[in-house]
């Protein structure tokens, strides 16, 4: 679908686990959001100047949520919304990607959202989820309602992601994977499949955006087969094609 | 009715609102009808392809952004059997933005450019380690390049100036002996953004460039110079954002320019800035853009 630059109005801004979820008051753009799109939300004016990259999270035919983790000034701003303000939207953007009915997600952190988005076109699977703290981990009841069997861990018990990978790696087997967390889970994750699992695996890539349309040549990752831009050749892209220094 | 079209030299735009080089691609069709911009510059070509800058390229300053993407570009073979074709389907005049790391390399590209509104010569990049800006602050290499541009091509030839000078008279003087048809005025300023966590330049390239907002009264300025000691048609670049900065570069000199950052920040304004500019002048009873300069 064709992406639109709309100016939507807030209709909540709550907090969820350490988050902050945004709903907006929406027709178009989330009705033809397909798997792999992702949105640009920027505050009308100057500040910031830039609109920041976020997955949808979830919506029907009148709403839609992203989920916002603060990590610098402009996510700071963006998380002080209130019902009724203003948002510059565009969206969807990012290339489709047709995802499995059953297969195996991994998040770390913030990472939910992308995956938990993804959920919405498969019928089950295994979640492997790793945050922080115990409270920080969330939608684990809305994953087992559509048929996920859910594997939590947190550094709070003192383990990542990975232990629990390490743990239940025949689950992983003929599966499509995919992974949304920091570069260093991204890289470690890669480290210990093996070499079949990594050819079914996929990864959710983060870069700065300048765009979003494939303008500004600002989110270029590194690949085996030179610089892609995670705008238009991405998000998602096979684990294997991704460079890591 | 209220007539934008403008002149650049002998070449007549429909409005003087164009699209600059490095900040749009073919997806904004989806967003802009571009059928009612002046023109567009596209992305800076070289005549081999530029794997551009490593990440981080991007990062947002106070009323702007600074890029260190490095004029990364798929070179001349891919530009005109793959993007040139599109180009020329977009409905809207289309200037080539043409980069080398030599004179030889302008030369060579220069003489493939065919079937297009015109050239624009990028001698201003602050992003990359040969050619770009240090070509653009020496005048001498400024005339020199202009006129080896302008020998191998009949097309109108831009020179887009860098900021980063004393006297931007003198390289603007430079481009017009050169043989340029006009000049733009100007590319980003080069600046430095430190990483807190690391405590060292964010970019590898140490120093990006600076637009956006941020600039506007700066690029004004160098319009605003090159108006009163040279004679010749200046393109404003720098900061652009609404119709009253539009405006603003028109009295200080300009006789076009080129929104760049700006839709990042908001996508539709240039047509906005369009649509607002066609009502300022109905207030004003002005009938045309010519006007706006009567006293
Ligand atoms: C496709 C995609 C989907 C995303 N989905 C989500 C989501 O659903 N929820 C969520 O909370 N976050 C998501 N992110 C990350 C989010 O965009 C960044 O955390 C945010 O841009 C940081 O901005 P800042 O100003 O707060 O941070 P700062 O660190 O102050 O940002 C400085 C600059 O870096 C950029 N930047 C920094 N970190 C990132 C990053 N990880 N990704 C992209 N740009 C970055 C910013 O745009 C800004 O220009 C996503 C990123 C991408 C690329
Ligand atoms: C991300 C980005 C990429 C750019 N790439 C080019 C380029 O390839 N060639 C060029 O001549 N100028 C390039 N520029 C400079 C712009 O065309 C413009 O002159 C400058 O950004 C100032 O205008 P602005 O403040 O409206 O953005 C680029 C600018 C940005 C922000
Ligand atoms: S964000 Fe501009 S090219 Fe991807």
């Amino acid at each position: 679908m064709e992406p639109t630059f709309r100016i939507l109005p807030v209709l909540e801004n709550k907090k969820l686990g350490p988050y902050n979820k945004i709903t907006m008051k929406d027709v178009q753009i989330y009705a033809h959001a397909e798997c792999g799109n992702f949105v640009m939300i920027g505050l009308q004016g100057f500040d910031p100047y830039l609109s920041r990259p976020f997955s949808f999270l979830e919506g029907n035919r009148t709403s839609f949520s992203i989920l916002l983790k603060v990590k610098g000034r402009g996510t700071e701003l963006l998380s002080k919304v209130k019902k009724g303000d203003k948002l510059k939207v565009l969206g969807p953007l990012g290339k489709i990607f047709c995802p499995p009915k059953e297969g195996i997600l991994i998040a770390g952190g913030i990472g939910i959202a992308p995956v938990y988005y993804q959920s919405r076109w498969m019928k089950g699977g295994v979640l492997f989820y790793g945050a922080k703290r115990k409270k920080d981990l969330i939608l684990t009841r809305e994953f087992k309602d559509k048929g996920f069997t859910v594997r939590t861990i947190t550094e709070e018990d003192g383990g990542l992601v990975t232990d629990l990978l390490k743990e239940y790696t025949d689950e992983l087997d003929g599966k499509q994977i995919f992974v949304c967390g920091t570069k260093g889970m991204i890289k470690s994750i890669k480290g210990i499949l093996n070499k079949e699992q990594i050819e079914k695996a996929y990864v959710y890539v983060e870069e700065r955006m300048g765009c979003g349309l494939g303008g500004c040549k600002s989110c270029a990752v590194k690949t085996f087969e030179g610089y892609k831009l995670v705008c238009t050749e991405g998000p998602i892209f096979p684990l294997k094609e991704v460079k890591f220094d | 009715m209220i007539d934008l079209s403008t002149k650049l030299g002998s070449l007549e735009l429909q409005n003087p609102v164009l699209l600059a080089s490095g900040v749009w691609d073919f997806p904004y069709t989806k967003i802009i009808d571009f059928k009612r911009l002046g023109g567009v510059i596209c992305k800076g070509v070289s005549p081999f392809p530029k794997e551009g800058n490593p990440p981080p390229r991007i990062t947002e300053t106070h009323c702007g952004l600074i890029n260190s993407i490095g004029l990364e570009n798929k070179g001349f073979d891919y530009f005109e059997c793959e993007i040139l074709p599109e180009l020329k389907k977009l409905g809207t005049k289309i200037f080539v933005n043409i980069f080398g790391e030599s004179i030889e390399e302008f030369k060579e590209i220069a003489s493939k450019i065919k079937e297009v509104a015109g050239v624009e010569v990028n001698i201003s990049c602050p992003n990359v380690s040969k050619g770009g800006e240090k070509f653009g602050k020496d005048p001498k290499m400024v005339f020199s390049i202009t006129k080896a541009v302008c020998g191998e091509t009949d097309l109108p030839v831009i020179v887009k100036l860098s900021p980063s000078v004393e006297n931007i008279e003198e390289t603007a003087q430079a481009a017009k002996e050169g043989g340029a048809m006009a000049v733009t005025a100007s590319n980003t300023f080069p600046g430095l953004v430190i990483d807190l966590e690391s405590k060292r330049p964010l970019f590898k390239r140490i120093t990006g460039g600076l637009s956006g907002p941020a600039i506007k009264p700066l690029a004004l300025y160098n319009v605003y110079r090159i108006k009163n000691a040279v004679d010749i048609p200046i393109i404003g670049s720098g900061g652009i954002s609404d119709y009253k900065d539009v405006l603003e570069y028109f009295i200080a000199g300009a006789s076009a320019v080129q929104l760049g950052s700006i839709i990042f920040n908001n996508p539709l304004a240039p047509i906005e800035i369009l649509d607002n500019l066609i009502c300022w002048l109905g207030e004003k009873g002005y009938k045309n853009l010519k006007d706006v300069n009567k006293k």
